[in-house]
């Protein structure tokens, strides 16, 4: 029952998944052997280090998932309503920034509210940081992929200026702000670990956003927009502009969210350089769940173990850290290759698109036109 | 020793994906000859003209050009070969101006360095005096109208100076009046030896220009004669196949007899712009059917966006009523997401119905998707839609199945008011029947029928159907009076209207 | 005079700076004006960067080092070529990838080839070349006419690439395939070899563009030191109106705003730079909501061909 997007050119998300997970560890393995280095013990050090123990799986694993879960889910949120956010780096900046911020400002409030109050300003500040491409799209049909690009430099410059001007620490030496006071930072849920309460809000998000799309009818109306604009405007007479208004939002606000979250949960300052591009990998995180808000969750935690083992990895294997986000690359390139398999499998008759009146990837010959067929 | 044909296209096949459009199909023509190509919507005519001009390869077939036997190659081998081809969906750049169009194709002067724009224009100018297809050459393609997009396609062909020229229903687009400046065209072009072919699937408009006649039905050539040899209810037959003959165009249905107005509230109700040529407002009341002529373009599909309810241009105000079915004239790109599952397609019209949703306080209103999967099944059991099932994505039926889906979930809907635009363009004439049949049976049914509003550019089709017919040209709204209602007074309308005012 | 040499100090730094960015953008418009839009730019010139240090550690030679650059960046853009344009996987999508796996790979290399601890690599660089006469015009002759070649480069790719989409047949054939694919195909234009040649033009400029970071502007090379130059070509393209003239204007544009920062600081005005540094993002976005001329993209640009669905 649930709506399938764009995303349905790749069939069954569980089966191009784990192809593509499998394609890419045998990319990934014959990487490292042409590189000289022993992919077994690459492979055994990175589990290891992001799964080998209690700690490590909670303090590191986990806690690298959160950002990845939460723009994962906005830029999954955006997807599935055809909104090609690429712009959850800025919004995450611009989280943060308005966390900090809130922290700062009201840092005599008991944490019950302060908590909120900063997660809130977060949300928010993603919020504003996403109202340029979306007015731009909506009122002035200004495509958001350009835009929200644009807007992530304007966030990073952002958060440089803030670091260095207004929310510099008192001393004025180090580029960076102070720390909000512990009333406003996300308790810690076991003793001993690093994970914080980011973590269960992360997951309900996203179970709230799984039901969103299962049953109501706002969430039909995201899907609808997101498989044709044009069938929800002419067949679903939806206020297509209002669908997207609404996913814009949603959108900016979990990606603002991501940065509150990581500010109050794990740096408790701002400085700069503060996410090492989870904007970006939140687009591999998404896709590889094939937008689905729980597959999110499980694709941001593996995300997490690979980024969080790449640290022993390199101390235990010698393998260079960055190698990692090479595999992110090639998770996101095996995708698309299963989903170019999986095509080729089910072709129909080739389209054109300037025709009218096309069956869309038709098997019928009812019409005239050789792309119609 | 006789010449040989200018073409000869042996035995064609070419499938897409497990749907064969050509399947034996052959085609030849002479040089000084129109060649007119005929065949139903889907008999494969333009798959044939796509593979003759080089934009498609076929699976299997030969192809010989002059008498000697030649490999398919590209479109640009085709211009080689001395094969032009105009367009159906024309083929030009809108950016560019007409100038740039025509270089687009152009590869005579062999310089890779700088563009023939100088020769060009001289070389346009000349055919342009030729053949009077006038046009400006320095206008952005975007800027001119349908005609004339159309003349810089028929330049762009003749450009190369081709022996062979294919149309693709070039007469779709035009006014009664612009198809015999351009049949006079091609009888000059026929004179100077070039050998035409002229796809059309509206039988008397190029029966009085041919020659000669190849008939394709279901991807394969079953009919091939001069234009003496044969009348039209023997092309009709072998383009429809053997049985009982009916006019393609006009299927046999009770025809409701003009000018009676079935008395019936009004349930639409539309002032403004489109209505400045009427007395008042356009008004549609229940079980009636009101039928909109007129020319391709003509603002049709705004005036049935206004209809449905799904824009509200400037300066127009429409009442409408509370349940209304909507078939847009791209029933599959617009109506229907291929996708989704036929219950969510389903699901996009009926999502509003409060029958198909939960709503409590305070919380957000919930789909009832057992109640959607139940009324699905029962509609497509009614409406004969077979396929795949409930479940599986719309773009897996076939095309005649996807045209039932919109029609059933429509005429669901429409419970005071059917909007249609061309409702069986595309369709084959069983299909056609189907759904004229059922517009009839839904406007006539029942205590309190719906209204229906017929928008088409197949006159005969509102003709056939229609109570109350008017004409659109150029966005405003003509009635016709009920002593007016043959078919030439209402084509004189269709092309008229504003001026005759 | 210390106010006049800081002035030619920032119109050199604006133009060094602004050369990577107008190499890359020049190949971007020309990969665009073809309907394709490289989002893995960034990649194409983090593996020129490194390319060509490989290439000029090897051969002792910047020029070798140059050429190494080039082909890197090529490679990168065929991969995405490969992908997007070949198997007509999504843009957009497969550009973040290439970003992340360029970004990824060369440091790798970069980490196995020479460690992590962090010791800059010295490379043979391009010196600059001095023009006799225009160079000594005083305060813009130095900063314009006494640069490496790479710069020399931008200044002649400009108008040499605004000829061959102009005013050549191929220019013409490409512009049509990212206007109307279906027109040029009808033409007889192949779109997917178009494509691919102009993604692989685009991917040897953006190669160049690297190579120019490492070899004339810092001499060393760093992970990640493309520093999302790939993303601000794309905006540079927007800005030049997807016009060469233009878009080498937009990039020296974008390099004084990042050149202003080291400018005020020598003139001890204590002003927030990052103000000047958003002020191009800012005027691209003006120009994409038509505010400052109208920008208007390519129609079919980001479009698959043959489509899809």
């Amino acid at each position: 029952m649930r709506a399938r997007p764009f995303i349905a050119i790749m069939g069954n998300p569980w089966v191009s998944g784990a192809t593509a997970l499998a394609l890419t560890g045998l990319v990934a393995a014959a990487s490292l052997w042409l590189g000289g280095f022993d992919p077994l013990a690459a492979f055994a050090s990175l589990v290891r280090g992001s799964l080998g123990s209690p700690g490590a799986f909670l303090s590191i694993t986990l806690v690298r998932a959160v950002p990845l879960i939460l723009t994962g889910l906005a830029v999954g949120v955006a997807f599935r309503a055809g909104v090609w956010n690429i712009g959850a780096e800025g919004q995450l900046y611009a989280g943060a920034v308005a966390a900090v911020w809130a922290g700062l400002h009201f840092g005599t409030l008991p944490a019950a509210l302060l908590v909120p109050l900063v997660l809130c300003a977060s949300a928010l500040g993603g919020v504003i940081w996403i109202l340029v491409p979306a007015f731009l799209r909506i009122r002035m049909g200004v495509g958001e992929v350009i835009t929200t690009i644009l807007m992530n430099f304007l966030g990073i410059h952002l958060a440089a200026w803030m670091v260095r001007g207004p929310l510099q620490e008192p001393r004025g030496i180090f580029p960076q702000t102070e720390s909000i006071p512990l009333s406003a930072q996300l308790p810690v849920l076991f003793p001993g670990t690093r994970l914080h309460l980011g973590f269960p809000l992360a997951m309900g998000l996203a179970v709230l956003a799984w039901g969103f799309y299962r049953w109501t009818v706002a969430g039909f109306r995201a899907s609808a927009v997101g498989a044709s604009e044009e069938v929800a405007r002419v067949a679903g007479a939806m206020d297509v502009n209002r669908v997207l208004t609404g996913t814009f939002l949603a959108s900016g606000a979990l990606a603002g969210l991501a940065g509150g979250v990581e500010v109050a949960g794990v740096t408790f300052a701002l400085y700069e350089g503060l996410s090492p591009g989870w904007g970006y990998t939140a687009i591999a995180v998404a896709l590889l769940a094939g937008l689905h808000p729980l597959g999110i969750v499980g694709a941001g935690v593996l995300f997490g173990a690979l980024e969080g083992g790449a640290g022993a990895m390199q101390r235990n294997a010698g393998i260079p850290s960055a190698w990692v986000s090479a595999v992110e690359a090639m998770v996101i390139l095996s995708l698309l290759a299963v989903g170019v398999a999986s095509r080729s499998r089910t072709a129909g008759p080739p389209t054109t698109a300037n025709e009218s009146g096309g069956i869309v990837a038709g098997t019928g010959g009812s019409d005239e036109d050789p792309g119609h067929a | 020793m006789t010449t040989p044909p200018a073409a000869r296209l042996g035995n064609i096949t070419k499938s897409f994906g497990r749907f064969p459009a050509l399947s034996g199909a052959s085609l030849e023509v002479r040089s000084g000859e129109i060649h007119g190509l005929l065949g139903e919507n889907g008999a494969g005519k333009s798959t044939l003209l796509s593979i003759f001009g080089g934009r498609l390869r076929p699976d299997a077939g030969s192809l010989e050009i002059r008498g000697t036997r030649t490999e398919f190659g590209t479109p640009g081998d085709a211009a080689a070969q001395g094969i032009g081809m105009v367009h159906q969906h024309f083929a030009l750049v809108p950016a560019f101006t007409v100038l740039e169009n025509l270089a687009l194709g152009y590869r005579s002067s062999r310089s890779r360095w700088t563009l023939p724009i100088p020769d060009l224009r001289d070389r346009a100018a000349r055919l342009q005096a030729e053949t009077g297809l006038r046009v400006p050459l320095e206008a952005s393609v975007e800027r001119l109208g349908v005609g004339d997009r159309q003349r810089v396609e028929i330049l762009k062909a003749l450009l190369i100076d081709p022996s062979i020229i294919l149309l693709d229903e070039p007469t779709a687009v035009l006014a009664p009046s612009e198809v015999d400046t351009l049949f006079g065209l091609l009888d000059r072009l026929r004179a100077q030896g070039r050998a035409i072919v002229l796809v059309a699937h509206k039988l008397d408009e190029i029966l009085g220009v041919v020659d000669r006649v190849t008939v394709l039905r279901r991807g394969r050539t079953v009919l091939t004669a001069g234009r003496d040899e044969v009348d039209g209810p023997a092309l009709v037959r072998a383009m429809v196949g053997e049985g009982p003959v009916a006019d393609p165009a006009v299927p046999d249905i009770p025809r409701p007899r003009g000018g009676r107005v079935p008395p019936g509230e009004v349930v639409v109700s539309l002032e403004g712009a489109p209505t400045s040529g009427l007395n008042g407002p356009l008004e549609i009341r229940r079980g009636e059917i009101v039928g909109i002529a007129g020319i391709e373009g003509n603002g049709q599909g705004s005036l049935a966006m206004a209809l449905a309810g799904r824009s509200r241009p400037p300066g127009t105000r429409v009442r409408l009523p509370a349940h209304l079915g909507f078939i847009p004239q791209d029933r599959t790109r617009s109506g229907l997401a291929g996708s989704m599952s036929l219950v969510e397609n389903l699901a996009l019209a009926l999502h509003r119905d409060p029958a198909y949703r939960t709503s409590r306080p305070g919380l957000p209103s919930l789909l009832r998707w057992s109640a959607l999967r139940e009324r699905a099944g029962e509609l497509m059991e009614r409406y004969g839609v077979s396929g795949p099932g409930l479940d599986a994505p719309v773009a897996a039926l076939s095309g005649g199945n996807q045209q039932r889906v919109v029609v059933a979930r429509e005429m669901a809907l429409a419970r005071d008011v059917l909007v249609a635009e061309n409702p069986t363009r595309g369709l084959d004439v069983a299909s056609t029947t189907f759904v004229h049949q059922q517009i009839q049976s839904l406007s006539s049914t029942g205590d309190r029928p719906p209204g229906v509003v017929l928008i088409s550019t197949d006159l005969d089709e509102i003709m056939a159907l229609a109570h109350r017919i008017f004409t659109i040209v150029r966005g405003s709204l003509r009635e016709v009076p009920r002593d007016a209602r043959s078919r030439e007074e209402i084509g004189g309308l269709m092309l008229s209207g504003v001026e005759a005012v | 005079m210390p106010e006049i040499l800081a002035l030619t100090a920032f119109l050199e730094a604006s133009v060094r700076l602004g050369t990577p960015l107008a190499l890359a953008a020049l190949g971007e418009t020309v990969t665009e004006r073809s309907g394709v839009i490289n989002i893995g730019l960034e990649g194409s010139i983090i593996a020129g960067a490194l390319g060509s240090a490989l290439g000029a550690i090897a051969t002792g030679s910047p020029l070798a080092g140059l050429l190494a650059g080039v082909v890197s960046g090529t490679a990168v853009a065929a991969c995405f070529a490969l992908f997007a344009v070949v198997l007509r996987t999504d843009q957009i999508i497969t550009g973040t990838a290439v970003t992340l796996g360029g970004l990824g790979f060369t440091g790798a290399v970069y980490q196995a080839r020479f460690g992590t601890t962090g010791t800059a690599l010295s490379l043979p660089t391009l010196d600059a070349v001095s023009f006799p006469g225009v160079a000594r015009i005083p305060v813009v002759g130095s900063a314009f006419f006494s640069q490496p070649i790479t710069v020399y480069l931008a200044y002649l790719l400009a108008p040499a690439l605004w000829y061959v989409l102009f005013r050549t047949p191929w220019g013409l054939s490409l512009r049509a395939v990212g206007e109307n694919p279906d027109a040029a195909d009808a033409a007889g234009v192949s779109v997917v070899r178009t494509r691919l040649h102009a993604t692989l033009v685009g991917g040897a400029l953006a190669g160049l563009a690297g190579a120019h970071l490492t070899l004339a502007h810092t001499g060393t090379f760093s992970e990640g030191m493309s520093a999302g130059r790939g993303f601000i070509a794309i905006a540079v393209v927007v800005l030049g109106r997807w016009n060469p003239l233009w878009v080498l204007v937009a990039g020296l544009l974008f390099g004084t705003a990042s050149a202003l920062q080291f400018f005020l600081q020598t003139l001890g005005l204590d002003l927030p730079y990052q103000l000047f540094l958003a002020l191009p993002y800012a005027l691209t976005l003006a120009a994409l909501a038509g505010w400052v001329g109208r920008a208007r993209a390519p129609a079919a640009l980001a479009r698959s061909w043959p489509p899809q669905q």
